[in-house]
C-alpha cells in the first residue's frame, strides 16, 4: 500500500503533463481550453496569495520590535512564563565555526533569561571536525546559558538513515536525560529545533512563550516563525537571493492558511509532545514537516501549527559561480520537494488511525497532494505546454479564433500579474536588513532590477525539482540527505 | 488572527466567484462566442485580423470607422461578408471584401499600402519606345524605333548615350533582346533578324553592324539568345532552329512544327527551350503538346550541325 501512495503524486503529475502534451497534438482546441482555464486559475490564485502575503507582512510589521516578554509579564499569574525552559537543538552536519558561532551569539543576545535556556549542539560523530568545533564552542559559550550540551550522533545506527532527524532525535534524547536529571517537567520545556545557521530574533523566545501560554491546547501545536534569509542576503548573488526571498514569502503566505499550515525548517514545539510522538523520524529527510504529521496523527487530527510573526534568519544558499549556485539551489529545492514523502506517510497513518474524521483525512490528503502536484506541474504548463497547441495545431487550428486568442489571452493575463510582481518587489525591500557597510548603494538598484530573472528562475526551479523528487519517489529511488552549500560553507 | 481569517475567507470566496464567474466569459471570448443581451444567448462569432505594411492604417468595416489601427483584430463579428477599407495618409487606400466564419480567424495580414508619390523618381527625359533592364550590371538599354537608335544608360538614368543604330528600312520590329555578353543585341521582324554590335571591336566575334539574317520563306515568331551569346534560337511558323550571329550564317532546323502559332519560352540559365506544338493522332484528334528542347547538353552536336570549323 505504501508503494501505491508513493506512486500517486508522481503518477498524477506526469499524467497531467503527458495528457496535456498529447491533447495539444491530437485535439489542440481542448488543450487550449484547459491551458486558458489553468492560466486564469493561476492568475486568480496569484492575486489571492499576494493578498495573503500583504496581510502576513502587515502582521509581521505590526509585531516587529514588540516586547514579547512584557506581554508575558502581563499574562494572568496562572500562566507563569517563568516556569518555561527553552530547549534549543542545533543539528550540525559539517558546518564550520563561522556558521555556528553567529547562531549561538544570536541565541545569547536574546532577551529571554539565559538560565532558562538549554542549548544542545548536536554534532555528527562521522564529522572529523566535530570534536574540535564542539570544544571551541563549549569554551566560548559554556556558562552563558542554563545548560550547554554537545552531543555526537553515532553513524550507522540500526534503522536510521543519514538524516538531520536522526541527529536531532539523538540530541533530544540526550536533552531528555538532562531534563530528567534536573527534575524539570516536560510540559514546562519548549523545544526549538533550528537549522545550524539560524539566528533568532532577540524577542523570539518571549514571542514563543507568549503564544504557547495563550494558545488553546498548547501542547497540541507546533510554533512556526517566519524564515528569512537575511544573514548573507546582501552578499548573495541575485539569482539565489530571489529564490530565497520567494521561499520566505511562500512561508508567510502559508502562515495565513492555517488549515494547511505545516512546520518548515526551524520551528518550535512542546518537549512533552516531542517525547509523546517519539521524536523525529530517523529515516526520513523531511523531518521538519513529518514531526507535524506525527503530532497530527498522535492527537487524532487535533494538532495545528501556530504562526509566530517573528523572523528567524538563515543563510542564502549559493556557491562560487552562477552554475554552481543553480545546482546548489536546485538540490535544495529538490530536498524541500522531497517533502512529498509525507504523502505516503500521512496516507498510511490515516489508514491506521480510525479516530480522525474521514472528511478531515480527505481534506488534508487533498491539500497535501494538491500542493505537491501543483508545484510539479504549474511551471511546466505555463512555460512549456502553453505554446504547444499553436506549435502542433496545424493549419486548421491556426485558422480558429481560439488559436488566435490563446497567446493573446495568456499574454494579457500575465501582464496582469506584473501588478503582483510589483507588490512582491516592494515587500521584498521591506524585509531586507539594513545595507551593511562596504556594500555599494547601487545594490539597491540591483535588488529591484533582479526581478527580471523571475521567468528564468521559474523555468529552472519552478517545477523541475518537484518533478524530479516525485519521480524518484515514484520509482522508489529514495533520496539521501544532502546538506545545502551556503556561500563557501556547507549547511 | 480571527479577523485575518475572516478576511481571508472573504478573499477566498471572492476568488472563487471571480474564477467561476470570469472563466465562462474568458473561454467564450477565446472560442469566439458573443453574448447577445437581447436574446440571452451566446452567438458564435469570428474575427478579422488586419495587418498592413506600413502599420497604423485606419480601418473601416462596412464603411464604419473602428477605433483600432492596423495591426488589429476585430473580434466578435457575426459570420458573413464584410467590406473593409484601409486608409493611411499619403498612401493609396485599400479596399476589399472578406468573409467571416464562425469560430475562425479571417486574415488580411499581407496588405501593402503603397505611397501616393513620394517614392516615384524620374530617371531621365528621353524619347524611346521600349527598354530592357539589366539589374545585375546596372544598365538600361533603350530602343527608339522612330530614329532607329539604341541607347544605354546607368540604372539611375545617368550617362544616357547611343550605342548602336538600327539598319535602315528595318520596319515592323517584333522584338529585341541584348545578348548576355552585353556586346550586342538582336532585333527581328517577321522576315529578318538584325544583330547590332556595340563597341566590342576587340572581340573576335565582332562583325560590322548590322548582321542581317534573312528568313524569306518563313515567318519569325520569336528569337532568343543562347547563353553563349553567339547562337540565336529562332522560332518560326515552320521550324525551331539555331543560327549563328554572323554574316551569311545558315539556319539549322532542329524541330519541324505542325502548328503555326507556337508559344515558346527559353530558359537561358539552362539553355532549354519549352514550346507548344500540335499533334494529330491516327484517329484524327488534334492534341496540343508541350515540348522541351535541351540546347546545352550536346554542344558538340550543335557544332557538328553547324559544320563550324575550329578556327572560326
Amino acid at each position: 500500500m505504501k508503494r501505491i501512495f508513493e506512486i500517486i503524486p508522481g503518477g498524477l503529475s506526469w499524467g497531467i503533463i503527458i495528457s496535456l502534451i498529447l491533447l495539444s497534438i491530437v485535439y489542440p482546441v481542448a488543450s487550449s481550453i484547459i491551458i486558458i482555464t489553468f492560466d486564469f486559475y493561476w492568475i486568480i490564485r496569484t492575486v489571492y496569495l499576494t493578498t495573503l502575503l500583504i496581510m502576513a507582512h502587515h502582521r509581521l510589521s505590526r509585531q516587529k520590535n514588540k516586547d514579547w516578554l512584557e506581554c508575558c509579564f502581563n499574562l494572568p499569574k496562572y500562566k507563569d512564563w517563568s516556569q518555561l525552559y527553552q530547549l534549543v537543538i542545533f543539528p550540525v552536519y559539517n558546518e564550520g565555526l563561522e556558521v555556528l558561532r553567529p547562531s549561538l551569539a544570536a541565541l545569547n543576545a536574546t532577551h529571554y533569561p539565559k538560565k532558562k535556556i538549554i542549548v544542545v549542539m548536536a554534532f555528527e560523530e562521522r564529522n572529523k571536525a566535530a570534536g574540535h568545533n564542539a570544544a571551541v564552542l563549549e569554551k566560548e559559550f559554556n556558562g552563558k546559558f542554563g545548560a550547554y550540551l554537545s552531543t555526537f550522533h553515532p553513524d550507522g545506527l540500526l534503522g536510521e538513515s543519514r538524516t538531520k532527524g536522526a541527529n536531532a532525535t539523538w540530541a533530544a534524547k540526550a536533552a531528555k536525560d538532562y531534563i530528567d536529571a534536573q527534575g524539570i517537567a516536560y510540559e514546562h520545556v519548549l523545544l526549538s529545533c533550528f537549522d545550524a545557521d539560524t539566528c533568532v530574533d532577540p524577542e523570539y523566545f518571549g514571542c514563543l512563550s507568549y503564544h504557547f501560554l495563550t494558545s488553546d491546547k498548547p501542547h497540541q501545536a507546533s510554533y512556526q516563525p517566519m524564515p528569512v534569509y537575511n544573514n548573507n542576503i546582501w552578499q548573495a548573488p541575485a539569482f539565489a537571493r530571489l529564490v530565497e526571498i520567494s521561499g520566505s514569502f511562500c512561508q508567510m503566505i502559508e502562515s495565513m492558511r492555517l488549515e494547511k499550515f505545516v512546520t518548515f525548517s526551524s520551528h518550535s514545539m512542546s518537549f512533552k509532545t516531542l517525547v509523546e510522538v517519539n521524536y523525529w523520524p530517523t529515516n526520513m529527510i523531511s523531518d521538519d514537516s513529518v514531526i507535524y504529521w506525527k503530532g497530527f496523527l498522535h492527537y487524532n487530527g487535533d494538532y495545528r501549527v501556530v504562526p509566530l510573526y517573528i523572523t528567524v534568519s538563515m543563510d542564502v544558499a549559493y556557491s562560487s559561480n552562477i552554475w554552481r549556485t543553480m545546482a546548489v539551489q536546485y538540490k535544495q529545492k529538490r530536498r524541500w520537494a522531497w517533502g512529498v514523502e509525507n504523502f505516503p506517510f500521512v496516507a498510511g497513518g490515516f489508514l491506521e488511525n480510525k479516530n480522525i474524521p474521514l472528511f478531515k483525512k480527505l481534506r488534508r490528503l487533498f491539500h497535501l497532494l494538491e500542493s505537491h502536484v501543483s508545484w510539479a506541474v504549474w511551471a511546466v504548463i505555463l512555460v512549456a505546454i502553453g505554446p504547444l497547441p499553436i506549435l502542433f495545431g496545424g493549419a486548421f487550428f491556426s485558422q480558429m479564433s481560439i488559436a488566435y486568442n490563446l497567446p493573446k489571452i495568456t499574454g494579457m493575463l500575465f501582464n496582469f500579474t506584473l501588478l503582483t510582481s510589483l507588490t512582491w518587489i516592494f515587500l521584498s525591500r521591506t524585509i531586507l536588513p539594513a545595507r551593511p557597510s562596504g556594500v555599494s548603494w547601487f545594490k539597491n538598484v540591483i535588488l529591484v532590477l533582479e526581478w527580471v530573472f523571475v521567468p528564468f528562475i521559474i523555468l529552472i526551479l519552478g517545477s523541475t525539482p518537484a518533478l524530479d523528487a516525485q519521480t524518484r519517489l515514484m520509482l522508489a529511488k529514495y533520496m539521501e540527505f544532502n546538506p545545502t552549500l551556503k556561500g563557501d560553507k556547507v549547511l | 488572527m480571527f479577523t485575518f481569517q475572516r478576511v481571508r475567507g472573504f478573499l477566498f470566496y471572492l476568488s472563487l466567484f471571480l474564477f467561476f464567474g470570469g472563466l465562462p466569459l474568458i473561454l467564450s471570448f477565446a472560442l469566439g462566442y458573443k453574448f447577445n443581451p437581447h436574446t440571452f444567448k451566446f452567438v458564435k462569432t469570428g474575427l478579422i485580423y488586419v495587418k498592413t505594411q506600413p502599420e497604423g492604417a485606419s480601418i473601416y468595416l462596412n464603411n464604419k470607422l473602428i477605433p483600432e489601427k492596423s495591426p488589429a483584430s476585430i473580434q466578435e463579428l457575426v459570420p458573413g461578408a464584410y467590406k473593409v477599407k484601409l486608409e493611411l495618409a499619403q498612401h493609396y487606400p485599400w479596399k476589399g471584401e472578406i468573409s467571416v466564419e464562425e469560430g475562425k480567424v479571417s486574415r488580411m495580414d499581407k496588405v501593402i499600402l503603397f505611397p501616393l508619390r513620394p517614392d516615384l523618381e524620374q530617371l531621365n527625359q528621353e524619347k524611346f519606345s521600349s527598354f530592357r533592364l539589366d539589374a545585375e550590371k546596372g544598365v538600361i538599354y533603350y530602343l527608339n524605333r522612330e530614329n532607329g537608335v539604341v541607347y544605354r544608360s546607368n540604372i539611375d538614368g545617368s550617362n544616357f548615350e547611343d550605342i548602336a543604330s538600327l539598319p535602315e528600312n528595318f520596319g515592323g520590329i517584333r522584338g529585341w533582346e541584348v545578348a548576355l555578353d552585353k556586346a550586342k543585341l538582336f532585333i527581328f521582324n517577321p522576315r529578318q533578324i538584325a544583330v547590332l554590335f556595340f563597341d566590342a571591336r576587340d572581340n573576335y566575334e565582332y562583325s560590322d553592324s548590322p548582321v542581317i539574317l534573312d528568313y524569306p520563306q518563313e515567318k519569325i515568331i520569336q528569337v532568343f539568345w543562347h547563353s553563349d551569346s553567339y547562337h540565336l534560337i529562332v522560332v518560326t511558323n515552320k521550324h525551331i532552329g539555331v543560327i549563328e550571329s554572323r554574316p551569311r550564317a545558315l539556319p539549322v532546323n532542329l524541330v519541324e512544327l505542325s502548328k503555326e502559332s507556337t508559344v515558346s519560352y527559353y530558359d537561358s540559365k539552362r539553355d532549354t527551350l519549352y514550346f507548344s506544338d500540335s499533334q494529330k493522332s491516327p484517329d484524327g484528334v488534334v492534341y496540343n503538346n508541350l515540348y522541351r528542347l535541351e540546347l546545352n547538353t550536346d554542344l558538340y552536336l550543335l557544332e557538328r550541325l553547324m559544320k563550324k570549323k575550329p578556327n572560326e
